[in-house]
């Protein structure tokens, strides 16, 4: 296959704008990247798909000159390159976007745009003063070329992601990138804003800029790239114009022979629902800074039922869920889980009380990144058996169970103690939803839940999701995947501006209908 | 049967690397300290063989290099406690000056009668003077968020203030001149362990807390849950860890220490309470517990590194014109190094650039 696609590239006539050749790479016991082999012709948009922890983020690091590969070249223009450091590739024209944004969050997007790279007044040694005016001026007309309206005195942290995610592509613009990396661009976005980006990616294109990007999303592949790449298991499997492809050949590959690509029917609820378990009555919190407040949010989640939360990002339901679990407070209105009134107990007593939570962000809330797998999967039930015996840890039980929750979803890592960084994006997911569903709950509140989990992933996560369900659990489901909401749900609400603004059985809900509802009721207000 | 040698090659290699990010610091120490020494006109190799034959050279010098290193056992496992759980406590020295009164107060104030039961009473009271004062900057950060570092660097100060002003005026003993308390009375004393030398029966306390300190960090809830609020604040918190009970936990297990330090003190070496009682025990402790990466061994290690570094100086000043100031440039670097993880970072970057 390698050769294969060094030959239809070498006989091209362009240049290899970008590309590596038999590049490896190996963590401990995992190698990450064996034998890869890739070509990116200039102005091409070049998708690369594959598996969980198929090696395709190493690849876009090493590419920038994050990591050094073991063994293998790296071609920029026709020539072969070996990079010092992220600097080097940088003079070189490329830039990436993380798979994990990385502005700082106490700057402003202003400050953020200039990060490194400010344009002076005057130098006078050291001491020169930033022009800020120009760093405006040179803000506005790269998003001016954008759709989106960018708030430049905004601090980052408090910033929607897709507009973070903008700013950071604008800011590799302005200093001259012109080989763009994005590494599961899509993944935090909700549909209209990928196609926000989309058309910024085919208008970038179109002045000759190169994008790598890696996907989950066979259709966003489908819909933007001259040209597919195929991982699996640290490989290049596969590689073909996307014009001579289809979803399914693609599909097929990343899976494998071996994989198993038939699709449970998405079954629905079968008893009748049972008692309240979650219930929030006239939930209002106060107007913050980076935050949107909830007016007066009524909903309930019954026995054995899975409700969706559908909306468009940003219209309250992140803090609708914190509220939910204890992680921020209300102003007004009143919390019940399975009838005690909750409204002020701290999280862990929630928990106590059979909630699980899967956070929607998963670098700081989800995870703690620098503990080893093993920590951050058995997290929270250090205090229960089988783990705590006679008030002691009993280590090999914690081995054992960390190994099995983290089996339950084929969890690829390389051992159990290391660091949970060094796990791949949709590893870190898996990880997060494995450990929550282990701890027992009666209520889950799940917020995007398979954000970065590829295929075969989010099918073992909604098949867990529907056994939860059927065997009596309640699931609160947030997702800025509406089709997700529309496979899951047996009840979706819908919010808009911190309110509530509709409720739909599952058998009633179609795409149109709730995407209607935010939109017409909704939009955001800020 | 590749996969597996190679990954076998990984773990030798990272092994290495963790063994030069542990010498790491003193490699630069010693290369710091021999620049100066050559300044000077000294031959480095002769003073660092002098001093380790000074610390380590016999039994009676190695009892003096343990006796050096009893007090830093105390303060680097009060210190570690905190550390790993991201609480940033520079309060151990106070806490260790606030115990050590407490120890010496009851080993002269309470009847002689008492006996050996002077002992545990000591200590225990030592533990909850301390424990009492380093949950003040616990609770103030646990609830108002104060911020760590400030309140206890500036209760340091009042300790020093409170315990000069006690030893110089109510508890100031009438027969021995000035800054002093009493002696504390002979059953409260704690057995030398290998006389002359001043080794006490406290440095076997001070291993009890250590080996008690590693279990407590790495088979307990309470341990497990401090790593995780070090690592994360917020993931603790989603996960259902109380951050204000883990802070203020963590505070007061780093007074008990303290304060058990300051009494192991007071009753094995000096016999009393005095002003100046440490000379900065607190904040050694506080390299030996970075040094040790906050492991029990680690600070085992660091600790008796620091004590032989304490001994030798002490006596190889006497026996050559080598100043005493060089071991406080060894120590001062150990110290910044100890932070800067640099050794390992270094190391990685120029293994993968070549
Ligand atoms: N720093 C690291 N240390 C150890 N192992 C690592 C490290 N980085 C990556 N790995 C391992 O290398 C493999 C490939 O990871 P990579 O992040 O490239 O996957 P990916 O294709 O981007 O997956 P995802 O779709 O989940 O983001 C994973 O199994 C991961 O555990
Ligand atoms: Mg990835």
């Amino acid at each position: 296959m390698n050769a294969h696609a060094a030959a239809s590239s070498a006989s091209a006539p362009v240049s290899v704008c970008l590309g590596a050749e038999r590049l490896c790479k190996r963590y401990g016991a995992v190698q990450a990247n064996s034998d890869i082999s890739i070509f990116i012709a200039p102005g091409e948009i070049h998708a690369v798909v594959g598996e969980n922890g198929a090696g395709k983020s190493t690849l876009m690091r090493i590419l920038q000159g994050i990591e050094q590969p073991d063994s293998g070249r790296i071609i920029v223009d026709d020539r072969d390159v070996r990079f010092s450091g992220p600097g080097h590739a940088f003079e070189l024209g490329i830039g990436m976007v993380h798979q994990e944004f990385m502005l700082a969050p106490d700057l402003t997007l202003l400050e953020n745009l200039v990060l490194g790279d400010e344009p002076l007044v005057r130098r006078i040694g050291p001491v020169s003063r930033i022009d800020w005016e120009a760093a405006l001026a040179s803000g506005r007309e790269l998003a001016g070329r954008t759709a989106v309206e960018v708030d430049w005195s905004r601090r980052s942290g408090g910033t929607p992601v897709h507009i973070q995610q903008f700013v950071e592509i604008i800011r590799l613009l302005r200093r001259g990138a012109r080989i763009l990396i994005l590494d599961e661009p899509t993944a935090v976005l909700a549909p209209q804003q990928v196609e926000d980006l989309f058309s910024l990616l085919r208008k970038l294109r179109e002045d000759s800029t190169t994008i790598l990007f890696v996907s989950h999303k066979l259709k966003e592949v489908m819909a933007l790239a001259d040209r597919v790449t195929v991982f699996r298991r640290g490989e290049v499997c596969y590689s073909s114009p996307v014009a001579d492809t289809d979803i399914d050949t693609i599909a097929g590959h990343m899976i494998g022979e071996a994989g198993d690509r038939t699709h449970p029917a998405s079954s629905r609820r079968k008893g009748a629902v049972g008692e309240i378990v979650l219930e929030a009555r006239r939930l209002t919190t106060p107007a913050l800074e980076k935050s949107h407040p909830l007016h007066g949010v009524d909903l309930q989640v019954n026995e054995g039922e899975i409700v969706g939360l559908a909306g468009v990002s940003g219209n309250g339901q992140s803090e609708l869920v914190e509220c939910l679990v204890g992680l921020r407070a209300v102003s007004d209105g009143a919390i019940f889980l399975a009838g005690d009134d909750i409204t002020n107990l701290p999280n862990r007593d929630r928990r106590e009380l059979g909630m699980g939570y899967v956070s929607a962000n998963r670098r700081d809330e989800g995870l703690a990144l620098a503990a080893s797998v093993e920590a951050n999967v058995v997290a929270g039930s250090q205090r229960k058996a089988p783990i705590n015996r006679h008030g002691l840890l009993d280590l090999a039980a914690m081995r054992r169970q960390a190994g099995q929750r983290l089996d339950l979803l084929a969890v690829r890592y390389g051992a159990l103690g290391d660091a949970a960084s060094s796990l791949s994006g949709g590893n870190q997911q898996r990880l997060v939803f494995a450990r929550e569903i282990a701890s027992d709950p009666k209520l889950l509140v799940v917020s995007q839940p398979t954000r970065g989990v590829d295929l075969k992933g989010i099918a073992a996560i909604h098949a867990i999701l529907r056994r939860f369900r059927d065997d009596g659990g309640s699931v609160l489901l947030v997702s800025e995947e509406l089709d997700e909401i529309l496979e899951l749900a047996d009840r979706i609400a819908v919010m808009a501006n911190g309110r509530i603004v509709g409720q739909l059985q599952a058998e009633e809900a179609d795409v149109a209908k709730v995407g209607r509802m935010m939109l017409t009721q909704g939009g955001t207000d800020d | 049967m590749t996969e597996i040698a190679a990954a076998r090659r990984f773990d030798a290699i990272a092994w290495f690397d963790k063994g030069i990010g542990l010498a790491f610091p003193f490699v630069v120490a010693l290369a710091v300290a021999s620049a100066v020494l050559l300044a000077v006109g000294e031959n480095p190799i002769d003073v660092f063989s002098l001093m380790a034959a000074e610390s380590f050279g016999s039994t009676r010098r190695i009892a003096a290099t343990l006796s050096a290193a009893t007090p830093l056992l105390f303060t680097g496992v009060a210190t570690a406690i905190c550390f790993r759980s991201g609480v940033f406590n520079v309060g151990v020295e106070g806490a260790f000056v606030i115990g050590g009164l407490c120890g010496a107060f009851v080993g002269f104030s309470l009847p002689a009668g008492f006996g050996l039961a002077l002992i545990p009473l000591a200590f225990a009271f030592a533990a909850i003077g301390s424990a009492l004062w380093l949950s003040v900057p616990g609770y103030l950060l646990a609830r108002y968020e104060v911020d760590e570092v400030v309140s206890t660097l500036m209760l340091n100060f009042v300790a020093f203030g409170i315990t000069g002003y006690l030893v110089n005026g109510p508890l100031l003993s009438e027969i021995s001149g000035n800054n002093v308390t009493p002696l504390v009375h002979e059953a409260a004393q704690l057995p030398r362990l290998l006389p002359p030398s001043t080794v006490h029966a406290g440095f076997l306390v001070g291993l009890v807390l250590v080996v008690a300190y590693g279990l407590w960090a790495r088979r307990t809830p309470s341990g497990f849950e401090g790593a995780l609020v070090g690592h994360n604040r917020r993931f603790s918190k989603a996960i259902g860890i109380s951050i204000p009970a883990t802070i203020v936990l963590v505070m007061v297990i780093s007074g008990i220490v303290a304060g058990m330090g300051g009494a192991s003190h007071a009753l094995g070496q000096l016999h009393r309470f005095a002003d100046g009682f440490s000379p900065g025990y607190g904040f050694t402790g506080m390299a030996v517990a970075l040094l040790g990466r906050n492991t029990a061994t680690g600070i085992l290690l660091g600790a008796i590194l620091f004590g032989a570094l304490a001994s030798a100086g002490t006596t190889v000043q006497l026996f050559s014109d080598i100043p005493l100031d060089i071991v406080n440039i060894i120590e001062g670097t150990v110290m910044i190094f100890a932070v800067v993880e640099l050794g390992r970072l270094s190391l990685r970057r120029w293994r993968g650039a070549s």
